[in-house]
């Protein structure tokens, strides 16, 4: 006898429950409080024995009850002894067709010999047919109509996805749940290593399941692939681009090969590298000439010479586009928060970003149209030509920083922001000396992480209304330092200090220098460029206030994957293959998505031996099985029989005897003196 | 009348000066007889004037024609005594109905001192005790003596344990001048030890009365089921069941009761049963009496 899921089997502790009930409690009952217990003497009643003594049945009943529960949750079975031709049983093949199953014709072979055995099969035996990469794709039920499962077999084609036993493993259990009958497990793969999961719980069988594995791949393959690529995704100087490959040889002979860097099609570039036995080495250019916009990037493995040419292509994109123009206009006693703010600018190469500077007088004749963004800072009040034009600015799309320091408290109004005055706060001349960052909104883009602002003083800090804005760092007294504000089209951020070294310690710290970066790619909208991707992994098409919004993507075939109504809702998208992805963002934004294969898949090491049968040892013993495995009709099967009806019924027994006996005990409390 | 005399009636007055101005002005009007003439203002005797004397009081004839001056005295200025020794031990604060056995005692201190200091220009004073001597408020007849008083009664909340020991001792020494001592306790002591305590006020010439003040429920409980009872000042626990309370307590009671009844007639100490949910013109006419004897 034994358990189909002993894991219930720890609900039987919940038997501690009515004991403690019926052996620690029955006794108490609420204490009232009495003038004096002088006239009292201690005094086991002779009622209360009696009904302890009564009690036992009603706890015993109970007990039973409990056990009888968890008894059948656990699924009790006994073996039962039947002749092989007469047990029926459930064949799942499933066949692996992960990317590296591209390897030679090793898919057709693990699709042949899945036909062979569904064809050997005994007809009263159903079967079902899987596919596995990183997740299980079931293809039919368990029928017995071998004209469906050869056809679901035929329909398999190799994915881009990454292998996964676990999955296998998961989808396994999950179907031994509701199959009582033996299933029998066909794996057909090449049984890659790098297929297994970090820990081999994972692949445990339940009981009721046998697994055969089939393996396609018979000797050790060797395979070169390029394993990674490091380039920067947006440019402004394509001569001074430096792109890295890294081309890796699994299994492999010392050798020298040929890359080629290539750009939208055309061979830009080759280098000849020398790669050590199954080792590692790298391919760099300095120079790509890039066209403006964005261009599909690949670095390829020239001359084939491996089983795998699909890993010998790594792609990635590339965006050229003219440097971003800022203006920064300021007070002209203020010289610091200009060489503060630029410096930090140029220690961030990737932002790529010119700054004009300007003082507050001279900004009359600018107009603001002709820059991502302004940074207004520290400025007592602005001429009324710009602030007109900035205004309009900021309606069309615009964004400003507005950084006020201590002259720009003393103005009635801050400029497109509104609000009222601001209420300068100097901490300077508190106790304490200083305020320092206590609340960080991690999800705005510009904020960064708490930790990052530790140790960073405010001596001075403007307090605004921050009705209808977004507050993305607060001080410790509550005070807003970065909100945003929508005007328009566009947005107003707040930074309710001084850029300078006056009004804070800001710019001595590393922070301030990640701060300004992303701040300014936030304001310049090139904060979400994205990197090379894996296949599976899902890429977010909008945030939380772009709903609504008509988002597209043309995958590497030129379909459009997205129906209609997905290209309105759909709030991210999982890349299932590899190639140039086109994607037309919610935020109107047009990016090119590059993906690549998850480069453990070109490591086509196999499972070790022992491995493998300490997994099939995790299932149940697999029967001497026939040529085409299963049992001759003369051999004894044994065949687990479940018994939780039975169980069931006790516990509908005892539930019943269980009711009755507790109502007779309460009727008859009452009636007692 | 009874109606003002019920204790769960004035539990819902707002005062104890209250309170007791509703018993008393009930139990007088229920005598049937004069409160003035009754009381106080019976003639008793002449006294030879004295500096300080209220010139009101001078009968003026006796004046006028034997040129010396007296003073009318009346019965109710034959002064009087009355001490108030209450029990606030935690005992004191059970209840199973409205009113509890210390707001029971406190109504009828407050009534005794009305009757003693408005309508017979009595002395009072009050004393109250748990394992100890709390508050001692000293006997004077004084306008103002009524408010303090009650002002004692208010602030005597029932805590810690009852232990009339070291309490009576203490009392031998305050108690200088004969009258009247009024006990208002629970009595959970032994009656034998507890009247060695009281017996010597009894010696020096005071009228001592005990008012047993106990609950209903302490008299016989009423349980349904075994229940686990907390002592109020030990915090001592006992299961008890409803067999014992029927069989037994009410027998340990009645014999507790009776044996202090016994001790108490036996050392010349008067002695009464007050449950809670008794009127309380009972433990009045008890205290005029007393003082009729007195006069």
């Amino acid at each position: 006898m034994g358990f189909l899921a002993p894991a219930f089997l720890v609900g039987a502790l919940a038997a501690g429950l009515p004991i403690y009930l019926h052996l620690l409690r029955r006794d108490t009952s609420n204490p009232q409080p009495f003038s004096s217990l002088m006239l009292f003497e201690a005094h086991r009643q002779s009622t209360t024995q009696r009904r302890r003594l009564r009690y036992w049945l009603l706890l015993s009943l109970r007990l039973a009850l409990l056990l009888l529960l968890v008894l059948t949750f656990a699924e009790p079975y006994i073996k039962e002894l039947l002749p092989g031709g007469t047990v029926k049983k459930v064949l799942v093949v499933a066949i692996d067709n992960s990317f590296s199953m591209r390897t030679g014709t090793r898919l057709q072979d693990a699709k042949r010999a899945a036909l062979a055995l569904l064809s050997g099969r005994r007809p009263s035996d159903r079967a079902q047919v899987l596919s596995i990469s990183s997740q299980a794709h079931v293809l039919t039920q368990p029928v017995l109509d071998g004209g469906i499962l050869r056809a679901a077999v035929a329909g398999i084609r190799p994915s881009d996805s990454r292998g996964s036993f676990a999955v296998l493993s998961t989808a396994i259990r999950s179907m031994a749940e509701s199959e009582h009958a033996p299933i029998e497990l066909h794996l057909f793969s090449d049984l890659q290593k790098s297929n297994m999961p970090a820990s081999f719980k994972e692949l445990v069988l339940p009981q009721n399941v046998s697994l055969q594995l089939h393996t396609v791949a018979s000797v050790v393959v060797p395979n070169w692939a390029v394993e990674s690529v490091s380039a920067p995704a947006l440019v402004w100087d394509p001569h001074t681009t430096h792109v890295q490959a890294v081309i890796a040889g699994y299994n492999t002979p010392a050798t020298v090969r040929t890359v080629s860097f290539v750009v939208n099609g055309k061979t830009l570039a080759t280098r000849r590298i020398d790669i050590p036995a199954s080792g590692r080495a790298t391919a760099e250019i300095d120079s790509l000439e890039l066209p403006y916009g964005f261009s599909r990037c690949s670095v390829k493995l020239e001359g084939g010479g491996d089983a795998l040419p699909a890993d010998d292509e790594y792609v990635f994109s590339i965006d050229r586009a003219d440097r971003k123009r800022g203006l920064f206009v300021f007070q002209p006693s203020d010289t610091r928060s200009a060489l503060y703010f630029e410096s930090a600018l140029g220690a961030a190469a990737p932002t790529a970003v010119v700054l004009d500077k300007i003082t507050v007088e001279r900004a009359t004749g600018v107009d603001p149209a002709a820059y991502a963004f302004v940074v207004v800072s520290d400025v007592a009040a602005l001429p009324e030509a710009f602030a007109r034009r900035l205004l309009d600015y900021v309606r069309g799309g615009g964004n400003v920083l507005v950084a006020l320091g201590t002259v720009a408290a003393q103005q009635r109004e801050i400029p497109i922001f509104g609000g009222g005055a601001p209420v300068p706060r100097l901490y300077s001349r508190d106790a304490e000396r200083f305020a320092t960052v206590g609340q960080v909104d991690p999800a705005y883009p510009a904020a960064g992480s708490s930790a990052e602002w530790e140790g960073v003083k405010f001596y001075y800090a403007a307090r605004v209304d921050e009705r209808g804005s977004r507050v993305a760092l607060r001080l410790q007294d509550g005070t807003p330092l970065v909100l945003e504000k929508p005007v328009g089209e566009g947005r107003v951020v707040i930074f309710a200090s001084g850029l300078d070294n006056l009004t804070s310690d800001l710019p001595l710290h590393p922070v301030f220098v990640a701060f300004s970066e992303r701040l300014v790619r936030y304001l310049c909208g090139t904060d979400t460029q994205t990197g090379p991707h894996l296949v599976d992994e899902a890429i977010a098409l909008r945030s939380a206030r772009e709903q609504a919004v008509g988002v597209e993507v043309i995958d590497p075939a030129g379909r459009r994957p997205l129906s209609l109504q997905e290209s309105v809702t759909a709030q991210s998208y999982e890349l299932p293959r590899a190639g140039f992805y086109e994607v037309r963002l919610a935020s109107g934004r047009r990016d090119l998505v590059a993906v690549n294969v998850d480069r453990r898949e070109s490591d086509l090491t196999p499972v070790e031996t022992e491995v493998l049968a300490l997994w099939r040892g995790s299932s149940a013993a697999i029967p001497d099985h026939g040529p085409l495995g299963h049992p001759s009709p003369s051999q004894a099967v044994a065949v687990p029989r479940s018994l939780w009806w039975y169980a069931m019924l006790c516990v509908l027994v005892a539930a019943l005897a269980e009711s009755a006996l507790a109502s007779r005990y309460l009727t008859t409390r009452w009636d007692e003196p | 009348m009874s109606r003002f005399l019920d204790p769960s009636m004035l539990r819902s007055l707002s005062g104890l000066d209250l309170v007791a101005k509703t018993v008393v002005e009930g139990f007088v009007a229920g005598l049937h007889v004069s409160a003035d003439l009754g009381f106080s203002q019976e003639f008793a005797e002449y006294r030879a004037y004295a500096a300080g004397d209220d010139l009101r009081n001078i009968d003026w004839n006796v004046l006028a024609r034997t040129d010396r001056a007296f003073v009318k005295r009346y019965r109710g200025e034959t002064n009087s005594l009355v001490t108030m020794l209450l029990d606030a031990s935690n005992s004191m604060q059970y209840a199973s109905h409205a009113v509890s056995k210390i707001d029971y005692a406190r109504f009828m201190a407050a009534a005794i001192f009305y009757l003693a200091l408005r309508k017979q220009r009595d002395a009072a004073a009050l004393l109250v005790f748990d394992d100890e001597v709390r508050n001692y408020i000293a006997p004077s007849a004084r306008h103002g003596q009524f408010l303090r008083l009650l002002a004692g009664l208010e602030a005597a909340e029932p805590r810690a344990r009852t232990n009339f020991t070291e309490p009576l001792e203490r009392i031998q020494g305050l108690v200088r001048r004969r009258g009247i001592v009024v006990l208002l306790s629970d009595f959970y002591a032994p009656p034998a030890e507890l009247i060695r305590g009281i017996e010597p006020l009894r010696v020096r010439g005071n009228e001592v009365v005990l008012f047993h003040v106990l609950d209903p429920q302490e008299l016989s409980p009423r349980l349904r089921a075994p229940t686990v009872l907390v002592d109020l000042e030990t915090h001592a626990r006992i299961e008890v069941a409803p067999e014992y309370v029927v069989k037994e307590y009410g027998g340990r009671v009645a014999r507790h009761i009776e044996a202090l009844r016994e001790s108490a007639q036996r050392a010349g100490l008067g002695y009464h049963l007050l449950p809670t949910d008794r009127p309380l013109d009972y433990a009045l006419r008890e205290y005029l009496t007393l003082r009729q004897g007195r006069l």
